[in-house]
């Protein structure tokens, strides 16, 4: 039933900033993600989350650490070479700003197409067209829009085919990073239910990185709070909004805007200062599937 | 009370190679001194369109076609460049969006700051432009100025710089602040810290602040009236407990009824179907209609006009006639979440 | 930007500047000696040709000419390391002196052309932003298209025609009057080689500057300079001109070896008494010696203004420094 899809153990990543200067932007992070579950993975900017997300798509080759992907350490070249047509097919990836991400010279039915091209599989409805035709159902949108060109779709529309493109290899893994972000409160809503519908009916799973928590709170299962490169707190989503423990998750929870004026201006703000975060903690349980990074003397 | 900013019926164009985009249409508002007024709305509804072209700031293929603005008691709709830039900064000044693009790489902070100190006052001796600078660095929240305003924009986190366009901005003590999505490039943590400092300055020094977001958080933290826009065209109008607990026109609902924090466990978040339209030829009778699930027969012939709910509160949608059959509304009230 | 070594920093640079100009002198040395033509023309004139085997050998020895091309290297370099570069075998003079009476006249006409073409560009570029869309733009546009499609030696010879055949208004070769040389003189011999090379250039740079400052006024960065009251040229001159100048300089750099070669053949064309009409002699006339050392100077100042390039714009490139997390944070 639970079975273990993705395994992050100790994962770190470092950016050399010009000599003797090395900037941890994953520094020692451990998850792991079950099959059909939404994983989400919040923090501010340069807390690392994006860097992890890169590293289990192999785009950024980790400093240290393994990463495990349904029992293959995809960090080890041997293994990846080995694996290398089920590592590519079953992981893939929808980014923050489809504008950029997708070919404006290629028509909707290409992009959604050309995974499928390159690594010459048959399409199993026929044609690649038609393929293309089923997966742009899949997220909603009219066939009709084939033969358009990503510069004529909105943002909404360019994220569908976007993770059109994704779902035409079949995968098991989507790492999403920022989908939603450069989209509208209204169509925002349109992918979130397009999300949970896939994860309901299609049984996919997802890596969700996301700054806004309202959205977090709504989507994920299981929540990874990231500090500096440190994962600070993972809980159920449930159990991590009721009852955050560490203080730079507590603070971060008090700064979810409330759409209510009244009490939106009673809100009290926690700060959290960095200069209190120390890097050495040890992963405690506080209860079952919560696990918090507390101070050796704490515990 | 004396209105600083008043704008009737402004009609602002794009010229484009696809033909002409009406992104503000007939749109009439007015701004008191020392308050906040949030205008709301997606991307593309114009609300960012409107605030520049108050201030003249559109590019050369913008165009006012209509309309009268009143600021502070002049009318100013058809001041030239040159009249603009002695208004610029004394009267209004602006926040932008992103932080990081809007302060020059290539100058200092202070040097930036000071600029706009001397602006209006070129002849202003060095040592007084410097307390001025580090004033103004004080207000807005950076300490340690003598220290701060020799470095550059790249030094500078993304709230500290907004901190820093703001020095900017009220170099000139303006008496009106256009505030555009000042918010939407940083963190969560630092969002709400920005937004205080502009209610703090707003108190301090009585500037009245247009507030242009797409976050209905944001209108929540810092608005004291707030204007919805949706394609082109205002909306619905009213103070913020108006728009928060008795919203009156269908888009109003749709936004906050598709916010993620009033969702349900288990239930899909609700969504406003269709896409909002092109402004190129915008659609006969209400642009909302044809997303509009309690759209009547008129919407599709007939632009609503603003009717009156309370002093404060207007919104533009036949539901409000007399005739319309009566709509429970699906959202308002106070007590919910 | 803290580089954490300069020293070693600039030692790369040299290093890589000697090992280019060292690899251009090899290629120069055996494609010299590979192309065909007889060296001994140029030493000997016609006497040469009525040589006898013996006298050519003897000949040759002399010059050092019958030695394998690799051995003549290594002598020309350990000579040349001690600062001889040998003799011209046209001039019969020492290769540094014949250059060095001719290089002034390359250094003034391509010193005022290159200075005269990097404001006449600053000027009409921001000119063209000015009145960006207007007559002036586009008329300042359509003009430099059509005039940098003329090649330079057919300008120079339509000038010629005009101003000394026709008009004789403009002296239309050389440097200066024979026995004369006052300063009047001078600029009267090098108005048409200037304003060839000026024209020839000045449109490319120009049109760059144009793209990059509009580049610069649609910056977000303009519209809070001018919502706080900056009228739009203190915006332009003050602003968007200070984000170009990396550019410009960098463009600078870059231009100096094109436009040393456009003086070259305006040089050869107006038979102008400089390097270029040097270089092509001494490539015409196998004078070996002279040549080597014309390619190192052009060539050297080519590599040092490429390397050079390459520094400025290792500076300024904010990517190099972006990395880096901002060293004043949010909390206080």
């Amino acid at each position: 039933m639970d079975e273990m899809l993705l395994d992050v153990q100790e994962l770190t990543h470092c950016f050399r900033l010009g000599r003797n200067r090395v900037l941890r932007a994953v520094d020692g992070v451990s998850f792991q993600m079950r099959k059909g579950e939404i994983f989400g993975l919040v923090g501010e900017s340069g807390s690392g989350k994006s860097t992890t997300a890169k590293c289990v798509m192999n785009i950024l080759r980790p400093t240290g650490g393994k990463i495990r992907y349904l029992g293959v350490n995809i960090c080890d070249p041997k293994q990846f070479r080995a694996h290398r047509e089920l590592l590519q097919t079953s992981r893939q990836m929808i980014f923050q700003d489809s504008t950029s991400s997708l070919n404006p010279r290629m028509t909707v039915a290409e992009i959604i197409s050309e995974p499928m091209s390159i690594h010459h599989i048959r399409p199993p409805r026929g044609s690649l067209r038609a393929e293309a035709a089923f997966q742009l159902k899949c997220v909603g949108m009219d066939p009709g829009y084939l033969d358009k060109r990503p510069p004529e779709l909105s943002g909404g529309q360019r994220q569908r085919v976007a993770i059109a493109r994704a779902l035409s290899m079949g995968p098991e893994l989507l790492v999403a990073d920022e989908p939603i972000a450069s989209l509208d409160v209204s169509i925002q809503a349109q992918i979130i239910n397009l999300f949970k519908h896939l994860q309901r009916e299609h049984g996919f799973t997802f890596l969700f990185i996301a700054h806004d928590l309202a959205v977090v709170r709504y989507l994920c299962d299981r929540v990874g709070v990231m500090f500096q490169g440190k994962l600070v707190e993972l809980a159920p989503a449930a159990e991590l909004f009721a009852r955050p423990l560490h203080p730079y998750t507590q603070a971060l929870l008090s700064a979810i805007p409330i759409p209510d004026p009244r009490r939106e201006r009673a809100r009290v703000i926690q700060r959290f200062d960095p200069a209190g975060f120390s890097r050495e903690g040890v992963w405690t349980e506080a209860s079952p599937g919560h696990l918090v990074l507390r101070k050796e003397k704490d515990t | 009370m004396s209105e600083l900013l008043e704008v009737k019926n402004l009609s602002v164009s794009f010229r484009t190679p696809q033909g002409e985009v009406e992104a503000v249409r007939d749109v009439s508002f007015s701004l008191h001194p020392g308050e906040v007024l949030a205008i709301v709305g997606e991307s593309g509804c114009g609300k960012s369109v409107l605030c520049k072209s108050i201030m003249k700031l559109l590019p050369r293929s913008a165009w006012i076609k209509g309309g009268t603005i009143l600021a502070d008691g002049a009318d100013i709709t058809q001041y030239r460049q040159r009249d603009m830039e002695r208004l610029r900064g004394r009267l209004f000044s602006m926040v932008f969006q992103d932080p990081l693009t809007a302060l020059n790489p290539t100058m200092t902070i202070g040097a930036q700051i000071a600029e706009a100190v001397r602006v209006h006052q070129p002849r202003t001796e060095k040592a007084v432009v410097r307390r001025r600078v580090l004033e103004l660095m004080d207000l807005v929240g950076i300490s340690g100025g003598e220290d701060r305003c020799g470095r550059y924009p790249h030094d500078f986190s993304g709230g500290m710089r907004q901190r820093a366009v703001m020095a900017v901005a009220l170099a000139s003590s303006p008496k009106i602040l256009f505030a555009d999505e000042p918010t939407t490039a940083l963190d969560v943590t630092v969002q709400a810290q920005i937004l205080d400092l502009l209610r703090e300055i707003q108190s301090r020094l009585g500037t009245a602040t247009v507030l242009v977001t797409h976050d209905l958080g944001v209108v929540a933290r810092a608005a004291d009236r707030v204007a919805v826009m949706y394609a082109g065209k205002i909306v619905e109008t009213g103070t913020a407990e108006d728009i928060f607990y008795d919203p009156r026109h269908p888009y109003t609902w749709g936004l906050l009824r598709s916010l993620p924090a009033w969702a349900r466990d288990g239930e899909p978040l609700y969504t406003i179907p269709g896409m909002p339209p092109t402004l190129i030829h915008p659609p006969r009778g209400d642009a909302f209609a044809c997303r509009n699930e309690y759209a009547l027969a008129i919407d599709y012939q007939e632009a609503p006009p603003m009717f009156q709910i309370s002093d404060s509160h207007f919104a533009a949608t036949w539901l409000l006639d007399e005739r319309a059959p009566k709509v429970r509304p699906p959202m308002g009230g106070e007590g919910r979440g | 930007m803290r580089q954490k070594s300069p020293f070693l920093y600039c030692g790369k640079k040299l290093l890589s500047f000697l090992l280019s100009v060292f690899l251009l002198s090899v290629a120069v040395f055996y494609a010299a000696r590979l192309a065909p033509g007889d060296p001994l023309v140029s030493y000997y004139g016609d006497r040469a040709e009525k040589m006898t085997s013996q006298e050519r050998a003897w000949a040759e020895a002399r010059l050092g000419l019958d030695q394998p091309i690799y051995v003549q290297y290594a002598r020309w370099l350990e000579n040349a390391a001690r600062g001889d570069f040998g003799i011209s075998y046209k001039y019969k003079m020492d290769v540094a002196e014949v250059i060095a009476a001719r290089l002034p006249n390359t250094l003034i006409l391509g010193g005022i052309s290159f200075v005269l073409i990097f404001t006449g560009a600053l000027v009409l570029g921001a000119l063209c932003v000015w009145n960006e869309g207007k007559w002036l733009d586009r008329f300042i546009c359509k003009v430099g298209t059509v005039v940098s499609c003329i090649p330079e030696f057919w300008l120079s010879l339509v000038l010629i025609l005009v101003f000394a055949v026709l008009l004789r208004w403009l002296p239309s070769s050389g440097a200066y009057t024979i026995g004369g040389g006052g300063v009047a003189d001078r600029a009267a011999h090098l108005a048409l080689p200037l304003a060839v090379a000026v024209a020839g250039h000045l449109w490319y740079y120009a049109y760059m500057i144009r793209n990059k400052l509009l580049e610069e006024v649609r910056a977000d960065y303009v519209l809070l300079a001018k919502s706080k009251g900056l009228g739009s040229r203190a915006v332009l001159l003050r602003h968007c001109l200070r984000g170009v100048m990396p550019t410009y300089l960098s463009l600078m750099a870059i231009s100096v070896p094109h436009i040393l070669g456009g003086t070259y053949i305006i040089e050869t064309v107006f038979s102008y008494p400089g390097i270029g009409t040097l270089s092509y002699e001494s490539a015409r006339y196998q004078d070996y010696n002279l040549l080597m050392l014309l390619c190192l100077l052009s060539g050297g100042l080519v590599i040092f203004c490429n390397i050079l390039a390459q520094m400025i714009n290792e500076r300024i490139d904010p990517r190099m420094r972006s990395e880096e997390p901002p060293e004043v944070s949010d909390r206080e």
